[in-house]
């Protein structure tokens, strides 16, 4: 896979960088999330290529491998949380209404595909926070046509209820420490309005027609030769190469099927396509 | 009893490369048109370390020859998360197919696919010269009837000139190569590779600078690329890259790389701009081996 040309980018107002964090206390968590975690969980496969894992820290079961999130009256400690001191400490510190804690891991080559997150939980205004620990620069966001890289040592805040979407491209594996809390004063009072950096942001270019049809000309010889998995693979990476708007990858996939008068496929990817942008 | 302890002590000791096996396996075999898979190289002769790449022949019936060629970079870059495109292998002898080699990032480590894929007609002459064994068989009649227009593909592919990007590619997999032979001591071969190597740096620089080049091989570079102000620094890079050590140990390896990339960033950016981020990873990888 290759790179197009990208320009510098002030971030999507959907992202912000909250605070910084110690490089002391980045390399004693970073240390925690390197050596503890085990046995990883899968979930939400619908939404990603397989490479996606997390474990919880904070949930209303303790269960570290309880992992699909939902609203938590009172959170407690998972048993993972319990051998992870440093962050513990940081979640303390914090002082945010946490709904759910995680760890999520991103392997070389892994993509959540396009898709808004919560639209299964309560009206409550929530937003994520992003603890980076372990990142490359193949590592990065998409969100409105805006890639972002979370760099490690700061705190990021996401509003995933836009469509987004997250790759590590190449790897190695990026380890995000992800915490969904409730909007109140204490998230407030958490942004520090720290400035983006050079590089933080960046817009993908707009492809001209001719790319797109290039690329759908590469999926449909996939699909046609029966690799079907790489032919939607090709496509909805197109949303991290370039600046798309809402659902086109999923658009793509469908057209494609329907050009090869596979109706069943086109319909599927069209379910598909309501089911991660939230609109079913 | 002590058997069934045995191999489960073998299961867990298997050299990652078999993880990866079994999975390039199970995506290129998903195809009708691909007739059968063949290991050959190491795996295929019972000598394979833990560096050792993954040497396969694809099969595949001859009117789909020319379509899974052209989707080869895209099948091995959405499934198994290949870093860079596929150079095509000039160091693999013409048996009647094309040879392709892969960086693939695998369990946090950098393997190497080669892949020969070869049309059916032509499967039983490449099977014939290098020792090879089956790993899958799809069911159903072999296509045999020859076609001219395979043929065609097959040699306009191997005359075609190399771009800058393609060999800016050669360059990363050969640097990969030569991490092999030195961390197995392997002198000679490390030795012919960097030349190879020099080569390929020396291709792009004419490649980006003199694409039409009437002279051959390393003649008159200095008459033909020295005379702008352009020219004559990748020309010094090029000195630079050619009088390090003709047996390189690894901190020669990344004294190449890093004069062969600044090399290439002047005479070839958006060869190298394409790959940026592939390349960061790439150097990452190398320095974990």
């Amino acid at each position: 896979m290759t790179s197009a040309p990208i320009a510098p980018a002030a971030l999507p107002t959907d992202v912000a960088v909250l605070s910084r964090l110690e490089p002391g206390l980045v390399e004693r968590l970073r240390h925690e999330a390197l050596t503890v975690p085990q046995d990883w969980a899968l979930e939400y496969g619908e939404y990603q290529n397989g490479g996606w894992h997390t474990l919880s820290l904070l949930n209303d079961s303790g269960d570290p491998r309880d992992v699909t999130i939902r609203d938590c009256a009172r959170v407690r400690a998972t048993t993972l949380l319990e051998q992870m001191p440093a962050v513990s400490e940081l979640l303390t510190g914090l002082g945010v209404r946490v709904m759910w804690a995680r760890l999520a891991r991103l392997d070389a080559g892994a993509f959540l595909w396009e898709h808004r997150d919560y639209g299964e939980l309560s009206g409550a205004e929530r937003h994520r926070l992003h603890v980076p620990l372990v990142s490359n620069t193949s590592a990065y966001l998409v969100l409105g046509g805006t890639k972002v890289h979370m760099s490690v040592g700061r705190v990021w805040r996401l509003t995933p209820t836009s469509p987004h979407g997250v790759c590590n491209r190449f790897g190695p594996s990026r380890i995000h420490l992800i915490i969904d809390c409730y909007a109140d004063e204490a998230l407030r009072k958490l942004d520090h309005g720290e400035a983006p950096e050079p590089g933080d942001a960046e817009l993908l270019p707009s492809p001209d027609q001719a790319q797109i049809d290039e690329v759908v000309a590469t999926a449909t010889g996939l699909a046609d030769l029966g690799y079907d998995h790489a032919a939607e693979t090709a496509l909805l990476e197109l949303f991290y190469q370039f600046a798309l708007p809402e659902g086109r990858a999923y658009d793509l996939i469908s057209d494609m099927y329907t050009e090869l008068h596979r109706a069943d496929d086109a319909k599927r990817w069209r379910s598909k396509k309501d089911v991660m942008l939230g609109r079913s | 009893m002590s058997s069934r302890l045995l191999n489960n002590i073998a299961a867990v000791n298997l050299p990652r490369q078999f993880g990866l096996l079994e999975k390039a396996i199970g995506v290129i075999g998903r195809s009708s048109t691909v007739h059968s898979l063949h290991v050959r190289g190491s795996l295929a002769a019972g000598t394979a370390d833990r560096l050792s790449d993954l040497d396969f022949i694809v099969a595949v019936h001859d009117p789909s020859f020319g379509p899974f060629i052209r989707i080869i970079d895209t099948l091995m870059s959405a499934e198994l998360g290949a870093l860079l495109p596929g150079w095509r292998d000039t160091i693999v002898a013409r048996m009647g197919g094309l040879g392709y080699v892969f960086l693939v990032p695998h369990e946090g480590v950098l393997q190497q696919i080669d892949l020969y894929a070869v049309p059916v007609s032509r499967l039983d002459t490449v099977l014939a010269r290098t020792k090879a064994m089956p790993v899958y068989q799809a069911d159903g009649e072999r296509f045999q009837r020859h076609s001219q227009q395979v043929d065609w593909l097959i040699n306009s592919t191997l005359d075609r000139p190399y771009t800058t990007r393609e060999l800016l590619v050669e360059i990363l997999v050969l640097g990969h190569m030569i991490h092999k032979r030195i961390a197995r001591g392997q002198r000679y071969v490390a030795y012919a590779e960097m030349f190879a190597l020099h080569t390929a740096a020396k291709n792009l620089i004419k490649a980006a600078l003199a694409p039409g080049s009437a002279f051959y091989g390393w003649y008159q570079l200095g008459e033909e690329i020295g005379t702008t102000p352009i020219g004559r620094q990748c020309l010094a890079g090029l000195d630079r890259l050619i009088s390090g050590n003709p047996i390189p140990q690894s901190g020669d390896l990344t004294a190449a790389l890093n004069i062969v990339l600044e090399l290439a960033e002047r005479a070839a950016p958006d060869a190298v701009a394409g790959l940026r981020p592939a390349i960061a990873a790439y150097r990452y990888y190398l320095e974990q081996m």
